[in-house]
């Protein structure tokens, strides 16, 4: 298998893949680790890809070798997310706003995260990354009802979890 | 259209994932329904919220990693293969998947065995879908290699699954198929080595198992459906001698 095409067709989405692999591990050296082995599975079923979307194909794969990471490790539990580490800024604000949008953006990470991680992986998948449901149907492993339903419940509990910050951004 | 049926489609529409018919009939609701306009707001501004969450590129760190990995295993695969290479050489061909009767007697009982269990267990599949787009991505990620599946409902051999079994201590995907009341399992997994032997068909206590290779995979084909029908069904996927 050409080293080039593999690199040309699977790196460009590493971005993509890291992305999807922190918010199901919620912790970056687990994300790391999961993105270095989808990698490497996915440099084995290279001849796998047949003119599939090789993103919506990658995130199939991380999600696999994130699996069965979980499936392997003793406890069912997952590891508790590590704190704050990253936050955005946008230097045209001023002080004051800028203090109110990354209270936002905190408080939307930690909603986010604290979604049960069925829940959480379709609303990134959809809002974030912006996979139809049928992608999101083939990622995930389940009809696209079940994908549907997960959407609606996830939203549900983030609209709730997110309640005060929809109030302060109405008022904005 | 009623608000109940809005606001159940009103995720799907603001996903555009409705058809062209679904979304106008949304759309004419909402420019009478102030209520639903509201939850449709609502839905939109909770979408940009979730947007603002943090994106999380890949550390150039872990860039660096994987492209190392991706070329350490490149020049791996090569020396495995040339490896091989010479090791087929040497032996003058002789490493085989089913090289000789009594190797072959083996994993036909091997076949036999996995078929039975799958049976008994009632655990044909892991994936159960007819069809065969569903079937195959399936195995991505779980096997090293993407075994063909056809769908040969047209014949009277429906696909009806798939699933993870292990053939001479591998991993191998194995295809479940059905005629009537018969399940039909066929294992596949990637050709080891030369192949001396190319087809052949056996009966052990009371299935018919059929084994061929091609393009590179090896095939087996375990049913207690007669065999005549059974060579049917083994010649529409291509094997048979």
């Amino acid at each position: 298998m050409p080293l080039r095409v593999f690199e040309e067709t699977v790196l460009p989405h590493l971005d993509a893949a890291f992305n999807y692999a922190r918010w199901l591990t919620r912790n970056d050296a687990e994300a790391e680790d999961v993105v270095q082995d989808a990698c490497v599975r996915a440099m084995r079923f290279f001849s796998s890809l047949r003119g599939d979307d090789a993103r919506a194909w990658l995130f199939t794969i991380v999600r696999n070798a994130w699996y069965s990471r979980i499936s392997r490790r003793s406890t069912a539990a997952e590891p508790a997310p590590l704190g704050a580490q990253d936050q955005l800024s946008d230097d045209a604000l001023d002080p004051e706003e800028r203090l109110l949008q990354q209270q936002t953006v905190a408080l939307v990470r930690t909603a986010l995260e604290q979604l049960p991680v069925d829940f959480r992986e379709v609303i990134v998948l959809r809002e974030i990354e912006g996979l139809s449901y049928k992608e999101i149907a083939a990622v995930v492993d389940v009809p696209i009802g079940t994908v549907m339903s997960r959407l609606a419940r996830g939203r549900e509990r983030l609209m709730a979890a997110l309640e005060p910050v929809r109030e302060l951004e109405a008022l904005r | 259209m009623s608000c109940e049926r809005v606001e159940r489609d009103l995720g799907a529409y603001v996903d555009r994932e409705l058809d062209v018919e679904g979304s106008m009939a949304i759309r004419d609701h909402l420019g009478t329904c102030a209520a639903c306009r509201r939850q449709a707001a609502e839905h939109e501004a909770l979408g940009r919220l979730v947007r603002a969450a943090p994106y999380y590129s890949a550390p150039d760190r872990l860039r660096a990693r994987v492209s190392a990995q991706t070329r350490r295993s490149t020049m791996r695969r090569i020396l495995t293969w040339a490896a091989a290479a010479v090791l087929v050489l040497s032996a003058g061909g002789g490493i085989a998947v089913w090289r000789s009767a009594s190797t072959g007697n083996a994993i036909a009982d091997e076949v036999v065995n996995s078929h039975v269990r799958s049976l008994m267990a009632n655990h044909l599949f892991d994936v159960q879908s007819t069809d065969q787009h569903t079937v195959k991505p399936w195995f991505l990620g779980k096997l090293d290699f993407s075994p063909p599946v056809a769908d040969l409902a047209s014949i009277g051999f429906p696909l009806v699954g798939g699933r993870l079994d292990y053939v001479g201590g591998r991993p191998v995907a194995a295809l479940v198929y059905r005629r009537q009341n018969h399940a039909i399992n066929v294992f596949v997994a990637p050709v080891r080595g030369d192949t001396a032997v190319r087809a052949s068909a056996r009966s052990v206590r009371g299935f018919h198992v059929h084994y061929w290779t091609r393009d590179g995979m090896a095939f087996w084909a375990v049913s207690d459906l007669n065999d005549a029908e059974l060579t049917t069904f083994v010649r529409a996927l291509g094997g048979g001698s």
